[in-house]
């Protein structure tokens, strides 16, 4: 499996894979919508035959200058390639781009409440902590888990200078491998 | 420029207050200005005003009224601006954009400088790709407005499109110097990675890399920099450094393929020691990654592959890696490598359930109870991979009774089925593993899929129904979601079912969809130039222009053309009038008997239509709460409703079969069928010139396939036929060109020859050939059927026997009722478990002729 940044002409794969997989969709216009405001933050991950068989779709909250976060609109990979890691890979990857792009603290989202795999990667494979509940989040009017997690291991020393991008990656790979 | 018409102050301050409601989306308001102007009767006849008011009520979805009152202030009014730049908009909202771009060009003709209509006619030049026009636009914007960001950006781009590179470069450079002051922030950056994008597709790799390496501290998306910097290098041979950028970029994401074939590239390995001891080193750096490890095995041979594939599946087992299969089947193509793998895991399979370990070595650790389960897991796999049912029921068999309740089992024990030709076992076994987690929706979507395979469109449907919207008809939602692949599948299940006015219906639904996401682009025309997301936004123009080169658009297609040829072979009968029997003649208890039955019926059909009618009544309820819930765009368009019967008999079916077709012959090129589907259409369209043009694509693809052959073939035959009536200048162009496939061959002879060789080299090029013996006269119909009928060629598949037996079916070879048993017994008895086959098999209905089958 290869895991990498969503390109335009991923876009109808990963409707695809979503219309597959989970009961959340939407029409081309939105995943067109993400991909053209934040380009760097969808990741996909594909097989050899280039099918798309996971993939992430994020965006930026820009709600004030103090409180820039990310937010996973969508996360899927398909049942048949399930547990080779690939929800958390794609996640880490679009999360340091939140950070690197667009300095997001932290990063946000919502899972259904009767959804325990998905609470479980969240909770303890990518260090996601409950916010809150939300009553009736989804259209059949099952509750979400609002999540949060911390992105500050990522910026690390984003904030002193460019120049020291090297030093930059090498820790945020630490901090990447540390929640794996 | 003055209106050409003007109100006076009182009058005009209202028609300012139409244009701010209009602007404000306050319709209502808009309206009841437009009114007290217009019933004062001096100017009950103002153009802009009438313009206005008719822009207002499209905007409330009153098309008719629109157009109505927008044409009759044009015609009051023919030199304002104002009035031709609406009923420019007024076209635009229908999507009439040729329309709409000449209204502007004649608004832009009164008021040359009018930067709102500019502005529309560059986006609307942009969504119709006239580059030209748009350069021209974009040009006139800037001039106008110098200051603004979108006059540079926009011009800029215009000659990127057009492939002036160094025009547009400079005036990025020129812009940014000017216009950009820091700080830098995300759209600084974007613009920079835009520009190199634009030195780097002139050609100019050097300075495209001199480029990013001056400002990347003023780019924030170093994942760009560093994977753009590693090509620039390799394109310009300096390895050294592409081997560093590639090595940096795997600190970021050890699982990304492409990094590791880069640095294959930059180290300059070649042989696969090299390559396998390459991945040795990668794997020691990131033990965790999954890439180095599997890459290697793509790369190793024998011996070294058994060690490190004996090494990779064990971890897999051990850890019980459910896609263990699916991650190394491509490595089948290999048969040694197959080899080495189904000795392993039986191996494995015989250790494990003697002694709970791998092999007989002596260091053997114990492994755990499930180690068992993923290796019969793989082993069913393996075989049903390898076309061994029996082996690979056994194996999945033994897993289920190891572990019952593993859903992942009942999958594939579908999936054999389904590979063994019975596809109703297979979604029975799919919907038992549905059963067990309803709330995941892949194994759902799955279990709906292999439905349709079975033709149970309406279970299928019932099956998707649990994840749709409630209280709309799945089939509606999924539309709504534009999931092409139900309705892909469900084109090719009511194809196959012979439904042709449902499976057109769903084919069109397919197409709307494409059409719907071209047009999703015409928001992103001014969006991105305001993101400054620009080189996304160039890939999204570029995707746009090959959208409909999407296998999902391809599939929809090749339903649809089939169907229309069909159709125009054989159209329907108008519906059967119900006749009344001939009452006369029978005894009295059978009258009575008689009327209770059509008594019956005709409650039964009051029932169905009544049951009809409640349905339609909510979706009617349905649309008009959606049309509500959408406020966004009430001026849309409404689309024609599908109809399927009416689809059915559409009275032109080859225009309507080119219409699908026409996509594909620029953006599926590259595939055959799509120029045998071409010749197809024109050859019952009697066009020689295009019938010609396909067979030549296509034997420039494969003049080998035996489905061109049988072009050729007719081809040939009919210029026999109608040579004499074409202009001479056309049967010199085809004479030429066709001179190297005829060779000066008479039909005859092409077919002769063709059964001799190519026919033989497959089930498939035998089922042509025999069609081609077929067509000659008189033809050798014992040898035809016999070679039709051949079970010893290679490429023998279900999916080929059952065509076969279609074919013999629907009289394409005569009569042959006792050869048509005999063979689908013969079938039987290499496919025991296809239902195709079987003796109580629904047998292909009412006969119909293939596709293309014999029909001249």
């Amino acid at each position: 499996m290869n895991i990498r940044c969503a390109r335009p002409s991923d876009l109808m794969n990963m409707q695809h894979c979503n219309l597959l997989c989970l009961p959340e969709n939407y029409q081309m216009k939105y995943y067109f919508y993400h991909g053209l405001s934040w380009p760097q933050l969808s990741y996909v991950a594909e097989d050899e035959k280039g099918h798309i068989v996971g993939y992430v779709l994020a965006k930026m909250e820009e709600d004030g200058e103090d409180n820039r976060h990310g937010h996973i609109t969508s996360l899927a990979v398909k049942r048949s390639h399930r547990r080779l890691g690939l929800a958390q890979k794609l996640m880490n990857q679009a999360s340091l781009a939140m950070v690197e792009c667009f300095q997001a603290k932290y990063v946000s989202l919502h899972v259904r409440k009767s959804n325990r795999a998905a609470l479980n990667l969240y909770t303890n494979s990518l260090g996601f902590k409950i916010l809150e509940i939300e009553p009736k989040y989804y259209a059949d009017g099952e509750d979400a888990y609002s999540m949060m997690r911390d992105l500050s291991a990522f910026t690390a020393d984003s904030k002193s200078d460019c120049q020291s991008t090297e030093n930059l990656e090498i820790k945020s790979e630490s901090a990447i491998v540390s929640q794996c | 420029m003055p209106p050409s018409n003007p109100l006076p102050p009182k009058e005009n301050a209202l028609f300012k207050r139409i244009l701010r409601c209009y602007e404000h989306k306050q319709y209502k308001n808009g309206l009841k200005f437009a009114k007290q102007i217009l019933s004062n009767p001096k100017f009950a006849e103002h153009g802009e005003t009438l313009a206005m008011k008719g822009l207002t009520l499209n905007c409330l979805g009153r098309k008719e009224e629109a157009y109505e009152y927008v044409r009759r202030g044009l015609r009051n009014d023919l030199k304002s601006p104002v009035c031709w730049h609406v009923y420019g908009l007024l076209q635009r909202s229908d999507k009439k954009y040729d329309e709409a771009i000449k209204c502007y060009r004649n608004a832009l003709k009164w008021e040359k400088e009018n930067i709102q209509i500019l502005r529309d006619l560059s986006l609307l030049q942009i969504q119709m790709r006239d580059l030209e026009g748009y350069k021209d636009t974009r040009y006139q914007l800037f001039m106008l407005r110098p200051t603004q960001r979108t006059s540079w950006i926009g011009f800029a781009m215009s000659y990127h499109l057009l492939g002036d590179y160094e025009m547009a470069n400079s005036i990025i450079d020129a812009f940014r110097t000017n216009q950009m002051k820091g700080p830098y922030d995300y759209e600084q950056s974007e613009l920079l990675l835009y520009q190199n994008m634009v030195l780097a597709e002139s050609g100019q790799y050097e300075r495209a890399l001199q480029h990013l390496q001056k400002f990347q501290n003023q780019i924030l998306d170093k994942l760009s920099v560093k994977e753009t910097s590693g090509e620039y290098y390799l394109k310009l041979k300096r390895f050294k450094e592409a081997e560093a950028v590639y090595e940096d970029l795997l600190k970021r994401n050890p699982e990304n393929v492409m990094y590791y074939e880069k640095l294959v590239e930059a180290k300059q390995l070649s042989s696969p020691d090299e390559k396998v001891a390459f991945y040795d080193d990668y794997k020691l750096e990131y033990p965790k990654a999954i890439a180095p490890r599997r890459l290697q095995l793509t790369e190793a041979y024998l011996p070294v592959f058994e060690r490190l594939i004996d090494e990779y599946l064990r971890h897999g087992l051990h850890k019980g890696i459910p896609p263990l299969f699916v991650d190394l089947r491509s490595l089948y193509v290999d048969e040694s490598k197959a080899d080495t793998i189904e000795k392993l895991i039986l191996q494995y399979i015989d250790n494990l359930a003697k002694t709970g370990v791998f092999s007989t070595k002596p260091d053997e650790v114990k492994q755990p109870a499930s180690a068992l389960l993923w290796a019969y897991y793989f082993a069913a796999q393996h075989f049903d991979y390898k076309q061994d049912t029996t082996k690979a029921l056994f194996y999945i068999d033994a897993a289920i009774e190891h572990t019952p309740t593993l859903i992942e089992l009942f999958i594939v024990k579908g999936r054999i089925y389904k590979h063994a030709g019975d596809p109703v076992s297979a979604y029975e076994w799919l919907e038992e593993a549905q059963a067990m987690d309803t709330a995941d929706r892949y194994v759902n979507s799955k279990c709906a899929r292999y439905m349709l395979r079975a033709g149970h469109v309406k279970r299928a449907e019932d099956m998707c129904a649990k994840f749709t919207r409630e209280g709309v008809p799945a089939t509606e939602n999924l539309n709504e979601m534009q999931c092409m692949w139900f309705q892909t599948e469900a084109a090719a299940a009511y194809q196959r079912l012979q439904r042709w006015g449902e499976a057109l219906k769903k084919a069109h639904e397919v197409d709307r969809h494409f059409s719907e996401i071209i047009e999703d682009q015409f928001d992103f025309h001014s969006y991105c130039m305001r993101k400054m997301t620009l080189r996304s936004y160039v890939g999204l123009l570029r995707l746009e222009d090959v959208l409909r080169s999407h296998p999902f658009y391809f599939r929809c297609a090749r339903v649809a053309i089939s169907v229309y040829l069909r159709l125009y072979q054989h159209p329907l009968q108008d519906v059967p009038q119900t006749q009344e029997p001939d009452t006369e003649n029978l005894a009295p208890s059978e009258l009575k008997k008689l009327r209770n039955k059509q008594r019956k019926a005709k409650r039964k059909a009051e029932q169905e239509s009544a049951l009809a009618a409640q349905v339609q009544v909510k979706r009617e309820q349905h649309h008009k709460a959606r049309q509500q819930q959408e406020q966004g765009d009430p001026e849309a368009p409404q689309l024609d409703e599908l109809v399927p019967d009416k689809l059915a008999r559409a009275e032109d079916p080859l225009e309507q079969a080119l219409k699908f077709l026409q996509p594909l012959r620029t953006l599926a090129a590259d595939r055959i069928d799509t120029h045998l589907m071409a010749f197809e259409i024109y050859f019952r369209k009697e066009k020689p010139l295009l019938m010609l043009q396909s067979i030549k694509r296509a034997w420039r693809l494969d003049s080998q396939n035996e489905h061109l052959h049988d072009c050729l073939l007719r081809f040939r035959t009919w210029l026999d036929d109608k040579q004499a009536g074409l202009p001479t200048g056309v049967t010199t162009v085809i004479d030429k060109e066709t001179q190297p496939m005829f060779k000066g061959r008479s039909p005859q002879t092409m077919a002769e020859e063709f059964v001799a060789g190519p026919a033989l080299r497959s089930q498939r090029g035998a089922l042509w050939g025999a069609r081609a013996l077929r067509r000659l006269q008189p033809a050798p119909a014992p040898a035809a059927l016999a070679l039709a009928t051949r079970l010893d060629l290679p490429g023998l598949s279900i999916q080929g026997c059952v065509e076969v037996l279609e074919s013999l079916r629907a009289g394409d070879f005569g009569e042959c009722e006792k050869e048509t048993e005999q063979y689908v017994q013969a079938c039987r008895a290499k496919f025991p478990h296809a239902l195709a086959f079987k003796p109580d098999a629904p047998p292909a209905d009412d006969a119909q002729p293939g596709d293309f089958a014999l029909d001249n």
